[in-house]
């Protein structure tokens, strides 16, 4: 993977006139200072005292969001029942990719025939969305185009199918083909068709799952115990946690999300098993065991229960969330195992073990706090939170290649925990805090874009799915057999 | 244990009006004598009885007193401070009383649950929690006593004594707990 220029990782250059990719954007030149706020402190503060780290947002000149105008969506063949409701999901998904400045809503005037570039361009569109869904039995087609304004002429379509609204696929159908428009203009994966596995407190702390877009949500586990840090399986069909039930100790399961058939997973190794975390091969999982005889890293594979590994830790020391690279080949994890402080660190290793490397800014003696670490599931950066200030907590990315010496901060009101990536490698999920209400939270790591994602629930330790397009297509063409 | 059956066998030989404490009775010895008629009663050798019947009374709830108190003190919690697993000054005198009831009750097991307060990762601290329960263990096992005697546990941020962000409720759930998992039965 070319460290110098991550958004190559990322997607393949695309041929439209869109900016470049912003993913690189993040840790360029530029710097936006923090405003002071009541309990954080200035960048000016955290970068005199860690030369070389560098906080802020950072917007490339010239990546000002252009527009997209979605044209009210056709309906033919009883499709017009569902149309204006397809039309609204995709237009709200593109807005929430943060990479257009979006038109819609439109009145249903405007749904004419035919494509009058003239007046989307008066309207400040460069982009154009048109749909038209049409009847097919029990089910629907999206057909669905993009066209260059500028230019003047189409640049992509495609059709989609589209259960009935009642189906349990319906919206995921939809978000497909948002990410659809994403990818033919920029080249980049989008994030419309995933959800967000977290843990939520209630009388126990069960698993619950809700769609990228805040709908759909619902409880995926109920075990009436504690159940901690879910991780999607790379091909989104399975999901292992830590979960007090059973003899009442932390202990791994994993949960097939096809069958609903949970599993027990009994490594052989003592102590309390946590913070399990999928090999990009989907077979292996690294996780922590606490307490015991041989605390530390190990991995495991779960396809064929064998071939316990220790990859690090010692009596010593935490070490813990371990996470791999998209490559498979490095671990991102906590320690708090540095002489002299007992504060946890992000640190860095090969995958199958080996002397560890400081990715968090070492402050000697200084009790720094950055845990919670999660690698990009596209490009060689790690999202954690750390404490910035007195007691606050912040989502900070910082570039591998960079080993601490640059951090970017995307929060600064509030606290802020657990990041997990989404599958385009720019939004990032959490658990904010603010005056304005709490919950699970989004951030555009390009734009500092935030949104309350789902509000007011006690969630915790989120995690991102992959992209849940294969799975979706799947259960639909089970479901038209 | 010997104490106390002896206790009990007096205050039920008291209560009962005969002696058949310790061993078998022997037989009743023949009386060829018939009792002597219109004996008079000592008032003192009742009274002597009375206190006797009475201390042993308390003797037993002494006892009782005394192992309600030891077994309180197996699960009497410990604290920590802010982000810290090491053994207090305050929780050290509350483990020393542990120890004595450990030493002298040697079928006792015990359960050491640790937990958080709510600042920092969710997954950190379970890892704290653990690392608070070990610290305990390793306290008992300095002394002597069998680490297989306990098995540790760690329940994180999850189940906070007391709610609240002020700095006394983050205090409170900054522990360790404390279960009796096996021999709570000998402790009498």
């Amino acid at each position: 993977m070319t460290r110098t220029s991550p958004s190559r990782a990322a997607a393949p250059p695309s041929r439209s006139r869109a900016p470049r990719p912003a993913a690189t954007a993040v840790l360029s030149l530029a710097m936006v200072v923090l405003g002071q706020l009541p309990g954080t402190v200035s960048a000016q503060d955290v970068e005199a005292r860690f030369p070389g780290v560098r906080l802020g947002l950072v917007y490339e000149a010239g990546s000002g969001r252009q527009g997209l105008a979605v044209k009210p969506f056709a309906g033919r063949f009883g499709g017009d029942a569902i149309a204006s409701q397809v039309e609204a999901i995709i237009g709200r998904d593109l807005r929430y990719s943060d990479r257009f400045a979006v038109i819609d809503s439109l009145p249903a005037s405007m749904a004419d025939s035919g494509v009058n570039y003239g007046i989307w361009d008066a309207l400040g569109a460069v982009y154009l969305v048109t749909g038209q869904v049409e009847g097919a039995g029990t089910r629907f087609v999206l057909d669905l185009e993009v066209h260059d304004v500028t230019y003047g002429q189409l640049m992509q379509r495609g059709r989609f199918q589209i259960p009935n609204p009642d189906d349990a696929n319906f919206r995921m159908a939809v978000h497909i083909a948002s990410d659809a428009v994403v990818r033919w203009v920029t080249g980049e994966p989008g994030m419309a068709a995933s959800r967000i596995a977290f843990a939520r407190e209630g009388r126990a702390k069960e698993i619950w799952v809700v769609d990228s877009d805040g709908e759909n949500l619902r409880r995926l586990t109920g075990a009436g115990s504690i159940t901690l840090s879910p991780d999607w399986s790379p091909d989104g069909r399975r999901m292992i946690y830590t979960s007090f039930r059973g003899d009442g100790d932390p202990r791994l399961f994993e949960l097939d999300l096809t069958t609903g058939r949970e599993r027990r997973i009994e490594p052989g190794v003592d102590g309390l098993h946590m913070t399990p975390s999928y090999h990009p091969d989907g077979q292996v999982i690294a996780f922590s065991a606490v307490g015991g005889n041989n605390p530390g890293i190990y991995t495991y594979n779960l396809s064929r229960n064998c071939c316990l590994s220790k990859l690090t830790g010692s009596r010593r020391s935490d070490d813990i969330s371990p996470t791999y690279s998209p490559d498979g080949r490095n671990i991102a994890f906590m320690s708090n195992r540095l002489a002299g402080t007992a504060s946890p660190q992000i640190h860095l290793m090969p995958a199958g073990g080996g002397e560890p490397d400081l990715l968090s800014p070492y402050e000697f003696r200084s009790g720094g706090y950055y845990t919670s670490p999660e690698w990009s599931p596209v490009t060689d950066r790690v999202v954690f939170h750390g404490r910035i200030g007195r007691g606050r907590y912040q989502i900070l990315v910082s570039e591998v290649a960079d080993r601490g010496r640059r951090l970017v901060q995307l929060t600064s009101e509030g606290n802020n925990e657990d990041p997990s990536w989404a599958p385009d490698g720019r939004h990032i999920v959490f658990v904010g805090e603010r005056s304005y209400g709490f919950g699970l939270m989004v951030v555009d790591a390009v734009t500092g874009a935030t949104r309350l994602v789902v509000p007011s629930v006690r969630a915790d330790v989120p995690a991102w799915s992959p992209s849940l397009e294969a799975t979706t297509q799947e259960a639909l063409r089970a479901g038209s057999r | 244990m010997i104490d106390r059956r002896i206790a009990v066998c007096m205050l039920a030989a008291g209560a009962l009006g005969f002696a058949a404490c310790g061993s078998d009775p022997p037989p009743p010895p023949p009386e060829p004598e018939p009792p002597p008629a219109q004996q008079p009663v000592n008032q003192d050798s009742i009274d002597a009885e009375r206190q006797r019947i009475a201390d042993s009374i308390r003797a037993v709830r002494e006892r009782e007193e005394d192992m309600r108190r030891a077994r309180a003190s197996l699960v009497e919690m410990v604290f920590f401070d802010y982000d810290r697993s090491e053994i207090t000054s305050d929780a050290e005198r509350v483990l020393r009383a542990k120890l004595e009831v450990l030493r002298a009750f040697p079928a006792v097991q015990l359960r050491i649950a640790g937990h958080a307060d709510d600042r920092g990762s969710t997954e950190y601290n379970l890892a704290l929690g653990s690392r608070r329960a070990e610290s305990v263990r390793q306290f008992f096992v300095t002394f002597g006593i069998p680490a297989s005697r306990f098995s540790t546990t760690s329940f994180g941020e999850e189940r906070p004594l007391e709610q609240g962000t002020t700095e006394a409720a983050y205090a409170r759930n900054r522990r360790a707990e404390f279960q009796v998992t096996a021999g709570e039965n000998t402790i009498r």
